[in-house]
């Protein structure tokens, strides 16, 4: 598959505390990873994990502290340079839509203005808005002029993707499109990214915590820990057959629809979130059940285990 | 029409309701009191030794209660009450008498009034305009701002009022002690008077400057900040949305919404004086005879103060509520 997107060796530091105490949290640690071109890219993970640190980085809104994030064969701080561009090439979806939209501004406010920063239509911009809003399920008339206090919640999450699709984008960033949408809507919008794919070529780097609906629409998932990225490959080898401790931990934790299934296992946390940050060894240590000395001293190697990258030392004994 | 209907009709009987209740609560507070001010002040005299001869007590009674208003039944008191304030009568001062309420106010109302509302306003702007960049940049020499203002709004304010007295009155004898204007002028329009009674404005109204600006410098500066990092901004952004065209329509417009508002609440509240300013500086606004007032249990001239005081406050909420619709399209569009 064409590489679209490589991220290499990312890794972003933050400096959180008042003037006398201050404290370096390395919100993303090292990080690497590729998205082929029309393939959907799972970054999964608890909050605060680093998975919208990396999709902020990527869109350039965040400066990373070191490492490199190539997009179509260009370096983002070359793309810098002009910025539109490279806009109209790599669009974002964000959390919750409600916020998406500026509360006073109408809806269609934003649409006219991408077409017109991104120059994409002089001429019959509503029709081709029209046209892309058919394809996520909305039409301009249900849009015009209203504010976006008038559109439901599931409305808005279509039409800020519908928006993001106008510069006919190759990348699509969607930072937990569904999380805010009900539950009725949510595989229709994941759906949508699906379909998005076939027809248009598009890649997805999709941000979750769900990893149901990642495992239904994703090619590759990156399950993320801390600022590392803990496991990834092939959504069905790295789902079906969890190789880290903590990727078990989290496909166990999706609750089913059976009222008969109670909790097998005590989960402990341990650490605070914070104390897990400044962990110098794996930091999954605290709450790893397989947990052993070594954990807690040495960062774990990646080791590439049936074609899945796995960050744990359990992997590196068998080997030797 | 359907605005009309829907917002502008109920805020006006919203208006209507809440000021005839509280001009009611005005006229009725007092006499929940269990003292009788007439009685009250019969006694006051007495102990200070005034002889008053038991058969000209009741008839002096009589004519006390005439003037307090306080003839009949309570009824008929709450009626008057309302006569009186529409053809705008509070009766005579008693710590000025003959002098009637409506004069003394009117004499000390301007003072306040072009005081107040020229603070109030530029101490808005010039907070709403550097907030809203300082706010949106961070650059080295705002911090520099930041700290100056986080140092000077812990300050009590008469203490500052009193700081800048004595260095810009007593030490470097630049302004005017007190006063609004020079001892033996009277108030005349020509340049001379005007420069002066500038002059005895300035410490006022630095100070009150000061205090303004640095808290709603300080809210606007946060609010602009919590906006910048909503996601509409950076959704704006990914739509190519130039900087300036973020800075103006999608950040600070909607960080005026709350500056609006407080700027209209606080324009209601100049009309009650700026009590410890007018003090520091013996300014001859309206909290000074509202204070003086009060120490001198001058009933009708509290009850003056206190409705002229109460219906500015729900008027400009009035008027807020009618222009906030320019600012704010979800309000109109409901």
């Amino acid at each position: 598959m064409e590489k679209l997107l490589e991220v290499k060796n990312l890794s972003k530091v933050f400096t959180v505390g008042t003037l006398l105490f201050r404290v370096k949290i390395t919100a993303v640690d090292n990080v690497s990873f590729q998205v082929g071109k029309g393939e959907i890219f799972t970054l999964a993970g608890e909050s605060g994990c680093g998975k919208t640190t990396t999709a902020r980085m990527i869109l350039g809104f965040e400066e990373p502290t070191a490492g490199e994030i190539i997009f179509e064969g260009k370096s983002v701080r070359e793309w810098k340079k002009n910025r539109r561009d490279f806009l109209k090439r790599v669009q974002a979806v964000f959390q919750n839509p409600f916020e998406s939209f500026n509360p006073l501004l109408t809806v269609d406010d934003i649409f006219f203005e991408t077409v017109r920063n991104h120059k994409i239509r002089t001429k019959g911009a509503e029709s081709y808005i029209d046209e892309i809003l058919k394809i996520v399920g909305l039409s301009f008339e249900e849009i015009r002029g209203r504010y976006p206090s008038e559109l439901s919640g599931g409305q808005l999450q279509r039409a800020s993707i519908a928006r993001a699709l106008l510069s006919e984008p190759s990348l699509l960033i969607a930072d937990e499109p569904v999380s805010m949408v009900d539950a009725s809507l949510r595989m229709s919008i994941v759906n949508l990214f699906g379909e998005l794919k076939q027809k248009m070529n598009l890649s997805v780097i999709y941000i979750t915590h769900d990893l149901a609906t990642a495992y239904y629409v994703s090619d590759k998932i990156a399950i993320m820990f801390k600022g590392n990225v803990v496991e990834m490959g092939p959504v069905e080898e790295v789902l079906t057959r969890s190789k880290h401790p903590y990727t078990r931990l989290l496909c166990e934790s999706i609750p089913e629809p059976d009222p008969e299934k109670r909790w097998e296992r005590e989960i402990s946390i341990a650490d605070t979130e914070y104390a897990e940050y400044l962990r110098t060894g794996c930091k999954f240590a605290g709450r790893c059940p397989e947990a052993q000395e070594i954990c807690r001293t040495v960062v774990p190697p990646e080791i590439s285990v049936d074609g899945v990258l796995v960050k744990c030392h359990i992997y590196g004994e068998k080997r030797g | 029409m359907n605005f009309v209907k829907g917002y502008l009709i109920p805020r006006l009987l919203q208006y209507v309701i809440v000021t005839f209740l509280g001009l009611t609560a005005i006229f009725f507070l007092p006499r929940l009191l269990p003292v009788d001010p007439i009685k009250q002040q019969l006694g006051q005299s007495q102990t200070f030794g005034v002889y008053i001869p038991p058969e000209q007590q009741d008839e002096m009674m009589r004519i006390l209660r005439q003037l307090y208003g306080l003839e009949g039944t309570l009824w008929e008191q709450y009626v008057n009450f309302w006569k009186r304030l529409f053809t705008g009568n509070f009766g005579p001062s008693f710590s000025r008498y003959p002098v009637p309420v409506v004069r003394v106010i009117a004499q000390a109302l301007p003072w306040t009034i072009a005081l107040l509302s020229f603070t109030t306003l530029l101490s808005w702007i010039v907070a709403v305009v550097v907030g809203g960049i300082v706010g949106y940049h961070r650059k080295s020499w705002m911090e520099a701002l930041d700290v100056f203002v986080m140092v000077v709004r812990p300050i009590p304010y008469y203490i500052m009022a009193l700081i800048c007295l004595i260095l810009f009155a007593y030490v470097f004898p630049i302004f005017p002690l007190s006063g609004g204007l020079g001892i033996g002028r009277t108030l005349k329009f020509d340049l001379e008077t005007i420069f002066n009674v500038l002059k005895h404005a300035f410490l006022p109204a630095l100070t009150l400057l000061i205090v303004g600006f640095s808290w709603q410098f300080q809210s606007m500066k946060l609010i602009v900040q919590g906006v910048k990092a909503e996601d509409h901004v950076w959704y704006a952004k990914t739509a190519g949305v130039e900087e300036r065209r973020i800075v103006f329509s999608h950040v600070v417009r909607n960080a005026m919404l709350p500056m609006i508002t407080q700027l209209g609440l606080q324009f209601g509240t100049i009309f009650g004086g700026a009590l410890v300013t007018e003090m520091v500086f013996a300014y001859p606004g309206i909290g000074w005879i509202l204070y003086d007032a009060i120490m001198k249990a001058d009933y009708n001239l509290i009850m003056g103060i206190m409705c002229i005081s109460l219906v500015a406050t729900t008027t400009s909420i009035l008027v807020l509520d009618f222009v906030y619709p320019l600012f704010d399209p979800r309000v109109r569009y409901r």
